[in-house]
């Protein structure tokens, strides 16, 4: 049995800690070392270290269509290997995607105003004016800071030639950041030692940044503007990262009904101090839920007239209302054109090659080599829907291209990207497992990058899905110096 | 803070407190009938009438037969303060409140509705034995929360709700005697009453310690309903609910209604009154009770609801 790291398989795809040919990569020698040092039995321990300490600082995630019981919420995976990137490297990712967002941020108020993106570039016009995601009622509307996806989270995979790429941007509500910090505070608490000897940086700032990004977006022209973050409530998937923003950041949780807007179009919270006014709103709930007086009638999450009160500049709703319009996966194709059309500059980062399905001659080349394919439909997120063409059957295949073909404008393809893999714990030994980084860009008067991110592991052998819904994993990201 | 979130606590603790308080009522009362020389239906009776569950009650059942009544106390789905009905709105209000509680006391809740679905799904009555470990289940955690919560706006609602409870509670449970005692004139049995009522409030030490005497009648009302030292009496719930109004804002009719109901609780003679005209004085006392928590959600809970 392969106990530890020695036994370790490279494998076709890029290795974040060992290269075939050299073993170890300088980064990774000196934690390398220290792995190869440890037996079967020492490893375990470490993991059980690691899931202890998660249990008992209680951080959780919950599934969604599990029905709420309480004190069945699963505990967090983390693997106690991390994912270390070197500083150098780094830096260049974050310039890229403050780039990236900078120019996302133009192209939503483009969009909402003078069209000109869709005037000047051979983007369909239908792909932006028919999306279910284009809303009417942010037209005309520009924003402090042209923050309209206030928080972005993008993500990222090396492919197998060892270089980042932009997966997706989530513009709408991103979630995972609680994640990020919580995996640093436990990995200190388990691996003491390796923080000594590696010169990791520190990632907690985001939570003060967070708070003065909201602050900067605010209307009020208080210099503490009263700030609340909306959640659905209890019995949503990413309850507990609302409750830990809100812990961190010293603001109230409000649910929908905790909010009133009355005649003066200001949007109010109800305290046992009576009304108090709230001046930004960092939303966790989704566009049609935010008001019933204009999305979805039934929405009980919302407050009535919220909409209008932000259009009328009496609230910030952070992310703005309507910016999802830039979160799909057609529209992803479109980024470096618009990082050059509006910043006139070169992208930084690079996109996966994007084939969208409107085009007929994109659409035979899938069909006609299909196994090379990833078909994905352009608004589901958590990794629903995705068809690897690989490993589809041919009824599978089949319906693919049908659907496809009936609605064509839901559908992009890329190559199959070779997500790289790094060293994972599982089962008492220490094997390879696909990666993918979720970083969070933060964009009010400054723009503000995590140092690193979240990094998500597939856990099952061969698996590239890291959705921690569908059993991914995840790992602290460490960006070290030397 | 939230309005949403105050009251989330305030009932919480309420129906936690509940709990406890109701073990304690049909303790009272298993113990009373064991005395009973007469018809024991009669005296099961009382007991819903106290809880304000006749009508429930008469819906499903005819007789007042001891099994059929700690039944409904304990299960009945219909009565909507059935033990199990206060276990699971406490529950419930654990689980919207549960960034505000120490993990050990949410424990606690799920522990004391689990044990209890244990006994209704063995379909066995609920024994004597039962009712203590609730009793002691609800006092472990009001224990956790005075010892871990920080003393604030949040931890002011959890006390109000369980002294507004509590009040509500021992005016009903000497109301209860009240009615039982009119049954029965036999004095031998009175004194037993008294003494079983003590015991169960957990008085009977301190009772004794204050007045040095036998166990009657008089002594025992003045003690229970006057007393400002011992936690279980009426006018000590009243002073505790007074001091949480007094450190909340927008506080001032509230404050108001409270010095109110506290100086009707001092009336003069309180151990000379007979069964009757002790019966219309609690009976003032429960509408001034539900006056307080109707000014209570005026004043705190009703921008939300």
């Amino acid at each position: 049995m392969a106990s530890n790291i020695k036994d370790y398989k490279t494998s076709p795809f890029f290795d974040e800690y060992i290269s075939a040919s050299k073993g170890f990569r300088p980064h990774t020698k000196k934690i390398g070392k220290y792995l190869t040092s440890l037996n079967g039995k020492q490893l375990i321990e470490i993991n059980n270290a690691t899931e202890s300490a998660i249990k008992s600082m209680g951080i959780s995630f919950r599934v969604y269509s599990e029905e709420y019981i309480e004190g069945q919420d699963r505990s967090w995976p983390l693997d106690f290997i991390p994912r270390i990137i070197r500083k150098r490297e780094w830096d260049r990712v974050e310039r890229g995607l403050k780039q990236r967002v900078k120019a996302l941020n133009l192209f939503i108020e483009d969009c909402y105003n003078d069209q000109n993106f869709l005037k000047d570039s051979d983007m369909d016009e239908s792909l932006i004016l028919d999306s279910p995601a284009f809303k009417d009622y942010c037209l005309g509307i520009k924003l402090k800071h042209n923050s309209w996806a206030s928080i972005c989270g993008s993500d990222l995979i090396k492919d197998k030639d060892g270089i980042f790429y932009v997966l997706e941007d989530n513009l709408r509500v991103p979630s995972g950041v609680s994640y990020m910090l919580e995996n640093r505070t436990v990995m200190k608490r388990v691996f003491p030692e390796l923080f000594q000897h590696y010169g990791v940086m520190p990632v907690s700032a985001y939570p003060d940044k967070l708070y003065k990004m909201l602050v900067s977006l605010s209307y009020s022209r208080s210099k503490q503007p009263e700030i609340v973050i909306l959640t659905p409530g209890i019995y949503n998937s990413a309850y507990y990262e609302h409750s830990y923003l809100a812990k961190q950041m010293g603001i109230d949780l409000v649910q929908g009904d905790d909010l009133v807007v009355l005649k003066d179009k200001y949007v109010y919270k109800k305290t046992i101090e009576g009304l108090i006014r709230v001046d930004v709103i960092y939303r966790r709930i989704d566009d049609d839920f935010l008001d019933p007086s204009v999305g979805n009638k039934d929405s009980v999450l919302g407050v009535e007239g919220l909409i209008d009160s932000w259009r009328n500049k009496k609230v910030s709703i952070i992310n703005a209302p309507g910016c999802g319009i830039a979160d799909d996966k057609a529209v992803y194709a479109y980024v470096p054109e618009m990082i050059r059309y509006y910043l006139k500059e070169k992208p930084l980062l690079n996109n996966l090659e994007t084939l969208l399905m409107t085009k007929k001659e994109n659409r035979r080349l899938v069909e006609e080599n299909f196994k090379e394919f990833v078909i994905k439909p352009v608004a589901e997120s958590g990794g629903y829907g995705i068809v690897i063409g690989k490993s589809a059957s041919k009824a599978e295949k089949e319906k693919t291209i049908k659907q496809i073909k009936k609605d064509p404008r839901n559908f992009i393809a890329q190559p199959l990207a070779l997500l790289s893999t790094s060293p994972t714990f599982d089962k008492g030994m220490i094997e390879p497992r696909h990666l993918d980084l979720r970083p969070f860009i933060l964009s009010g008067s400054n723009t503000y990058v995590t140092v690193g991110g979240l990094t998500r592991v597939a856990l099952k052998k061969g698996s590239t899905v890291v959705n921690s819904s569908q059993g991914g994993g995840s790992k602290d990201t460490w960006i070290v110096d030397k | 803070m939230l309005s949403r979130d105050a009251e989330h606590l305030y009932w919480l603790s309420r129906y936690v407190e509940r709990v406890e308080n109701t073990a304690r009522l049909v303790n009272v009362n298993s113990e009373l009938m064991l005395d009973f020389p007469g018809d024991k239906t009669l005296g099961w009776q009382s007991i819903i009438g106290t809880l304000d569950n006749l009508d429930i009650y008469s819906r499903k059942y005819v007789t007042f037969k001891e099994t059929n009544v700690i039944n409904f106390i304990s299960f009945e789905d219909a009565n909507p303060s059935s033990i199990n009905n206060c276990l699971i709105k406490a529950a419930y209000n654990v689980k919207e409140t549960r960034d505000y509680l120490p993990a050990s006391s949410i424990e606690q809740i799920h522990n004391l509705l689990n044990d209890f679905k244990v006994i209704r799904n063995k379909k066995k009555k609920v024994s004597t034995a039962n009712l203590y470990k609730l009793i002691e289940g609800s006092q472990r955690f009001f224990g956790i929360i005075n010892d871990n919560f920080s003393i604030g706006y949040p931890f002011e609602f959890i006390r109000m709700g369980r002294y507004m409870e509590r009040a509500d509670m021992i005016s009903r449970i000497l109301d209860t005697l009240c009615l039982s005692a009119s049954l029965n004139q036999m004095h031998d049995f009175k004194t037993l009453e008294w003494a079983s009522m003590l015991r169960n409030l957990s008085a009977q030490e301190a009772f004794r310690e204050e007045s040095k005497g036998e166990i009657e009648r008089g002594s025992v009302l003045k003690f229970l309903i006057q007393n400002k030292g011992f936690p279980r009496s009426i006018s000590k719930c009243l002073e505790q609910i007074e001091d949480c109004v007094s450190s909340l804002p927008n506080n001032v009719l509230m404050k108001d209604e409270i010095k109110k109901t506290i100086n009707k609780n001092f009336v003069a003679h309180i151990d000379k009154y007979d069964d009757d005209k002790l019966h219309i004085f609690l009976q003032e006392l429960q509408k001034r009770l539900i006056k307080l928590d109707e000014r209570i959600h005026k004043s705190w809970f009703l921008l939300h609801s």
